[in-house]
């Protein structure tokens, strides 16, 4: 135990990925075909956007802020390409994709200058964008419509052996392994460990919080195309759901909201834990509430836990 | 607020120089809700003025009783804003004050007094267990409220078994009801019930010791412990409270609708976080009171009053809201610049 616990607190992710890997191998037990090739990529389709709105829900948090509209952005982006860019003859995969990561990422970077320009609370910022982009997809799709076949269905199958979710992960995952090159992630955690020193050290915090802010809206994007491969319909309705999911995966894989602790595979293990716990109580045959009933419980002792036996000695005392 | 030890000091650097008309003006401006009466008076006279038709008294009634329900359902979510945190539970919270009115109290015939006190211990203790919990091990409170309030939605949808055709008893609908009467008055009792919440909750919060304790916390966590504050009592009570207003503010909206659904407590979540934000309660702030959410909630209310009257829909109008809160925190919640916070 003595050698387990330090390692816990070296790696803030260690928890999500215990917790993910015993659910896996319970799931396997209740359904052994459940990572058989067949079912895989569907299997991964649907962990996509959870996996997404986590990842885009973490770079504003590791900035010492949050993004509760995350969740909208990602159903905005799907309302948008199914209600108005594939009816406006722009569903070609060449011209949709950049318009809707575009329109996300300066969204996402609306929300970083309210908070770093206009100074508003990052929780009021987003609440307000949240109303916005809720009412906006509303408005553009009040209710659900199908969309025509198009170029997202690769991301619900595969390209060869490939499941096309690795695709949509798999961008997000290299956009931030390549940032992890640059001095971005080190200001990025800097600031959100203190923005007093980062300011003090010279780090232009203002910048890097508007750039936090993007590089989540630029995710919630990818997770809103992930999100048209498995329902190729428009889906306003999912918008508060996934508001707090991608909060929820986030935290339970050990990014501190404090700032400046985690990183995007503790979002990815933190959304694959939601997602299994999710998957074994429905093989289970549990019923729909009891599940949601787990995944707070899940959450609750997951972030305590976090806080107490697996946090880092020296931050135990800090707050 | 007469009690000085929590107004920023520096205003009353040099006594004998009075500060410019000007300024002053803009500090008493922050200080009272102004603005916000402001706003809601010009609202109102826009509403009277394009459709001259609203001013009878059944219209008037149930803006009234519209505003009552977000306000109460607000109330808790106050509490913990100017405590520096956001309760996440409150659509758990809503949705089991729902189900004890329409189910247990409607179907099964239990009292609705017994209701009600069942509600305010079930809600306030999960409050207060999940107040102890941020407080002992220094969790922040949006995550843990998130988890419990999925955990409670779970629980009472468990025990609801899938009925939701239940409605609460004539006892509770005549609360809430646009029929209603309140000692012989033309209004239901509701609006008079929020009314006696606000005013009990100005004097506590500015008349009595315990309501400074809870400002302090607020403001500066260490300060308030330093000062003997008991902080894990102070954090444990809000949102103890926080939980037990939300349910009860769940019995009247079920009252209200006579009915209830799986998904009726999250509209109030982020429609009461904007009551509270319009309203002008800043996190962990002096500048926080219930008067305000008041003044809030009767904003958002008559704006969504006008936007659907002039044929706009729901959905245009949570454009505006989210417009108006992003407007008016900037207007005056603006934080520090970080090289002011050295």
């Amino acid at each position: 135990m003595n050698r387990v616990l330090p390692l816990f607190q070296r790696w803030p992710f260690a928890f999500a990925l215990l917790l993910a890997l015993v659910l896996l191998v319970l799931n396997l037990i209740v359904s052994p075909s459940f990572l058989s090739p067949a079912r895989l990529p569907g299997t991964l389709a649907t962990l996509a956007p959870f996996v997404l709105v986590g990842f885009a829900s973490t770079p504003s948090i590791l900035a010492g802020g949050i993004d509760i509209s995350v969740g909208p952005l990602a159903t905005f982006s799907n309302c948008l390409f199914v209600a108005i860019l594939i009816p406006a003859g722009l569903g070609n995969w060449h011209l949709a994709a950049p318009i809707i990561l575009a329109v996300a990422a300066g969204i996402g970077a609306l929300n970083g200058i309210l908070v770093a320009v206009v100074r508003l609370h990052p929780v009021v910022a987003t609440t307000g964008m949240l109303f916005l982009l809720v009412g906006l997809s509303l408005t553009i799709a009040q209710n659900p419509v199908a969309a025509p076949n198009n170029w997202t269905e690769v991301f619900a199958g595969g390209i060869g052996i490939v499941p096309g979710a690795l695709l949509t992960i798999g961008v997000a995952g290299l956009i931030w392994f390549a940032l992890r090159r640059t001095a971005f992630v080190s200001n990025l955690l800097a600031t959100g460990e203190s923005d007093v020193s980062a300011y003090g050290s010279g780090v232009n915090i203002k910048a890097i919080r508007i750039l936090a802010y993007t590089l989540g809206g630029l995710f919630a994007g990818i997770a809103g195309i992930a999100l048209t491969a498995i329902v190729q319909s428009s889906q306003s309705s999912l918008a508060s759901t996934y508001a707090l999911l991608g909060l929820a995966a986030a935290v339970l894989g050990g990014t501190s909201l404090a700032g400046g602790r985690g990183g995007l595979l503790g979002a990815l293990f933190g959304a694959v834990s939601i997602y299994l716990l999710q998957q074994l109580l429905t093989a289970s045959g549990v019923a729909p509430s009891l599940i949601q009933f787990a995944y707070g419980a899940v959450l609750v002792v997951g972030v305590v836990l976090g806080a107490t036996l697996l946090a880092p000695r020296l931050k135990r005392n800090a707050s | 607020m007469s009690s000085d030890t929590l107004s920023p000091a520096p205003k009353t650097q040099a006594p004998t120089v009075r500060p410019r008309p000007w300024t002053r003006f803009r500090a008493w401006v922050f200080e009272v809700p102004a603005l916000q009466v402001l706003v809601v008076l010009a609202l109102a006279a826009w509403l009277v003025i394009t459709i001259p038709a609203i001013a009878n008294p059944r219209s008037i009634t149930s803006i009234l009783v519209i505003t009552s329900l977000l306000a109460l359902a607000a109330m808790g979510q106050t509490l913990v804003v100017i405590l520096g945190g956001l309760d996440l539970a409150a659509p758990g919270y809503i949705l089991f004050g729902t189900f004890m009115a329409a189910n247990v109290a409607g179907k099964l015939g239990v009292p609705a007094v017994v209701a009600l006190l069942i509600t305010v211990v079930v809600c306030g203790g999960v409050g207060a267990l999940i107040g102890w919990i941020c407080h002992r091990f220094a969790v922040q409170p949006l995550v843990v409220t998130l988890g419990t309030g999925a955990a409670i939605t779970g629980a009472t949808l468990f025990l609801a078994d899938g009925d939701y055709s239940s409605a609460p008893p004539e006892a509770l609908r005549s609360l809430a009801s646009l029929r209603g009467t309140t000692l012989g008055l033309p209004f239901p009792p509701i609006i008079l019930i929020v009314l006696l919440c606000g005013v009990g909750m100005w004097l506590f919060l500015n008349r009595t010791a315990a309501g400074r304790r809870f400002y302090a916390t607020g403001i500066n966590f260490r300060a308030a412990q330093l000062a003997r504050v008991r902080t894990a009592a102070v954090w444990t009570m809000v949102f103890a409270a926080s939980g037990a207003l939300a349910g009860v503010a769940g019995i009247f909206i079920a009252s209200f609708g006579a009915g209830w659904s799986q998904t009726i407590g999250e509209p109030y979540l982020f429609s009461g976080l904007a009551a509270v934000l319009v309203g002008g309660s800043i996190f962990g702030s002096i500048r926080g009171s219930y008067t305000r959410t008041l003044l809030g909630a009767l904003t958002l209310t008559l704006l969504s009053t006008i936007i659907v009257s002039n044929g706009l829909t729901e959905a245009q109008s949570r454009i505006v809201f989210g417009v108006i809160i992003l407007a008016v925190v900037s207007l005056y919640g603006r934080e520090r610049h970080v090289r002011d916070r050295f």
